[in-house]
């Protein structure tokens, strides 16, 4: 039983972090229409800032990680006004790989300014535990969750409160009419890139200091950010959250039922099932897996 | 128009920058007065760490044996070039490049990183009639094959974990009664736990059900919930950098404290393992292929110690085990060349299979499966943050602690 309860636990815990890394991902996604695969180098790029931020500055990354997501804000920013938005009109394949040959640069300019050494942000806390009796609470998995379920509040806050996360929303629902109502697409397209960059820079702060990561781990974090907004679903700020937490606690499960190779078959099996009973995902709504934008 | 043009662009920025495609000019092969070798590293992808410390090694055996005038073939003295393409960490890769290698012309090869791809190599090597020097591909099965062109300087896999097994039952106090083998799922980590399990046997520790985890994962807190009911009193990793580090950080967030400690086969001794593991790195036991401490020398690099010192000076960090077997694996050929007074790859082939000789890697022969029949292993354990060999005791620099790592 305790066995059960530490796996639990810790698996809730792991998908935090895992619905953090993907947030941006789901959101670009369900928003722009657009799969950013580079997703997981902005995951890298924002661990290496906040780990150039500790060992030169010895700023702790639950600070640092603000300063990688401005960093990352204005980077995305600039990409997606500068770079993805000339293809923004074309079929979906075009921006797939233009992602992925930003993806590339990015990945093998990070191996020649960093090196492929391994790296981890060193803090006094993140090793740390609470022990509940035999249960241990890792606290670094624990702030890092925290961060994520705060970061899927305010995401919720701003698309139904704001201005700025209604345009948001207005332009994800339909661009020609955003358009006709005074909406700036560009801008907005921008603003959203920019945001989920800046998210993908707190996730990085966050996977660098409770783990190890060098610029060969972004295919993974892309990887599971594509899981991820699948399972949760497109359109619903909570969908990150729900994939993640749902894949976090299937490995969990898995590893402490099964041999431990079949993690990620049984996950990959749990994804297949949802979508034959929920083609749009746990929380998503079918309109923004199947639209085609004008 | 333009948006085609700019996707061709970035592309083609991207593909330069990755390393992909063509991977660089071919060169013709060897020239009157060089002796080429291919090698296939990784550069790029999940194995770029140990593929640059791999590349350190090849490049300063050009180095060394330039600087002593070159390598004597028959009446000649030739430069050594090697040629390096990326495999981008992917088997198939490694073995397309030295496909590439020999249309080129180039038939002597140094070897990738890891067994995988030295595996995947092999097989080309042998259609091909090239020759290679393994400098990384550990695993039995390469040598079970019957190749007769591929020569490993380093211990099969089969040694790594049961070193840390011979040296816990030869040193440890109070011995520990249970090991539980914590294992990555790839071909050389398998093997590896297979060797640990039988000489844990033959020692008569009871052996736990080994657990098993993803290659490449950073995840292995289910393998190590389920160990922390059994409280096993050893914990021996077969595992890469990335699961060893795992292992670490997680039994210390999941408060997993074996009585006696930790060992792990291949990360301890790579300097990364303390650098991102800190104190948590205290006193795990780990096995390496090469040590300071080994004895032998050879005219191109001297004593261990100097190919250590000659490492440090040009790279500035100190010496890994993956550097020195890469560099003996150069000179294994070099010598071979020497030896057989032609760069032909069937003479040098033979040189290689009758070579026998002292040098800072150790003593290097081969048996007719390949592998190198004189090669120790040792075993490592981290001390005041640095990994000081600890096994077989005659080659120890300090005493064994035990019981080792706490969490």
């Amino acid at each position: 039983m305790t066995a059960f309860v530490q796996a639990t636990l810790y698996g809730l815990l792991q998908g935090g972090l895992l619905a953090l890394v993907a947030v941006g991902f789901s959101m670009v996604w369900g928003v722009m229409n657009v799969i950013n695969v580079a997703q997981g180098a902005f995951v890298v790029l924002g661990a290496y800032i906040a780990f150039a931020l500790n060992s030169t500055l010895g700023l702790d990354p639950l600070l640092g990680m603000f300063v990688a997501a401005a960093v990352l804000f204005l980077f995305g920013y600039a990409v997606q006004r500068g770079l993805i938005n000339l293809v923004i009109n074309a079929p979906i394949y075009l921006t797939l790989l233009l992602t992925f040959g930003l993806d590339l640069m990015l990945v093998q300019g990070m191996n020649i300014a960093f090196t492929a050494d391994f790296r981890s942000i060193p803090t006094s806390w993140a090793g740390k535990s609470l022990a509940l009796g035999d249960i241990r609470i890792p606290l670094g998995r624990l702030i890092a969750f925290g961060v994520a379920v705060a970061v899927t509040l305010l995401l919720v806050a701003m698309v139904t409160r704001t201005r700025t996360g209604l345009s948001i929303m207005a332009t994800g629902m339909d661009r020609g009419a955003a358009r006709l109502m005074g909406i700036r697409a560009r801008h907005v397209y921008a603003l959203t890139f920019g945001l989920a960059a800046a998210l993908a820079g707190l996730a990085g702060a966050m996977v660098g200091t409770v783990g190890t990561f060098n610029p060969a781990a972004a295919a993974g974090y892309t990887l599971l950010s594509f899981v991820i907004a699948v399972l949760g679903g497109l359109g619903n700020m909570y969908g990150a959250l729900v994939g993640g937490l749902v894949i976090g606690l299937v490995e969990a499960w898995a590893g402490q039922y099964l041999p431990g190779t079949w993690v990620n078959a049984f996950a990959f099996l749990v994804l297949i099932l949802v979508l034959l009973f929920r083609p749009s995902g746990l929380v998503g709504r079918p309109f923004y897996a199947s639209r085609v934008e004008v | 128009m333009r948006l085609s043009t700019l996707v061709v662009i970035t592309s083609a920025c991207a593909l330069a920058l990755s390393g992909c495609g063509s991977k660089g000019s071919a060169q013709s092969a060897a020239g009157s007065d060089t002796l080429t070798l291919g090698a296939a590293v990784s550069l790029t992808g999940q194995l770029a760490r140990e593929g640059a410390l791999t590349k350190e090694g090849y490049e300063l055996c050009q180095t060394k044996v330039n600087a002593a005038g070159g390598v004597p073939v028959g009446d000649k003295k030739l430069k050594l070039a090697i040629q390096y393409q990326d495999d981008t960490s992917k088997p198939d890769t490694a073995a397309q490049l030295v496909e590439q290698f020999n249309d080129k012309g180039v038939k002597l090869i140094l070897s990738s990183y890891g067994s995988a791809n030295s595996e995947a190599q092999a097989a080309v090597i042998e259609r091909n009639g090239q020759v290679m020097a393994d400098s990384a591909g550990a695993d039995n099965k390469i040598f079970e094959k019957g190749y007769r062109r591929t020569f490993a300087v380093l211990s099969p896999a089969t040694e790594y974990l049961a070193s840390i097994v011979k040296s816990i039952a030869e040193l440890a106090q109070p011995k520990p009664r249970t090991i539980a083998f914590v294992s990555a799922d790839d071909g050389f980590s398998k093997t590896a736990t297979e060797g640990g399990i039988a000489e844990a046997t033959k020692q008569g520790f009871t052996v736990l059900p080994a657990q098993y985890v993803p290659n490449g994962t950073s995840d292995v807190s289910s393998a190590l919930t389920k160990l922390k009911g059994q409280h096993p009193d050893v914990i021996v990793g077969s595992v890469h950098l990335v699961e060893g580090i795992a292992i670490m950080k997680q039994a210390h967030e999941l408060g997993v404290t074996p009585s006696g400690g930790f060992g792990e086969s291949v990360a301890p001794p790579t300097p990364d393992f303390v650098k991102t593991l800190g104190g948590q790195a205290e006193n795990v036991l780990g096995s390496s292929q090469w040590t300071e401490t080994v004895k032998g020398k050879d005219k191109y690099f001297g004593t261990a110690q100097q190919y250590s010192d000659d490492i440090q000076a040009k790279y500035g960090h100190r010496t890994d085990y993956h550097n020195a077997e890469a560099t003996a694996a150069c000179l294994a050929l070099v010598l071979a060349a020497e030896k057989a007074g032609s760069t032909d790859p069937n003479k040098v082939r033979d040189a290689l299979a009758g070579l026998d000789t002292d040098s800072f890697f150790g003593r290097i022969k081969f048996d007719p499966s390949g592998k190198n029949v004189y090669k120790p292993m040792s075993v490592i354990q981290i001390q005041d943050g640095k990994a000081v060999t600890v096994w077989p005791t005659e080659a120890a620099e300090a005493k064994f602690v035990w019981p080792g790592a706490k969490q």
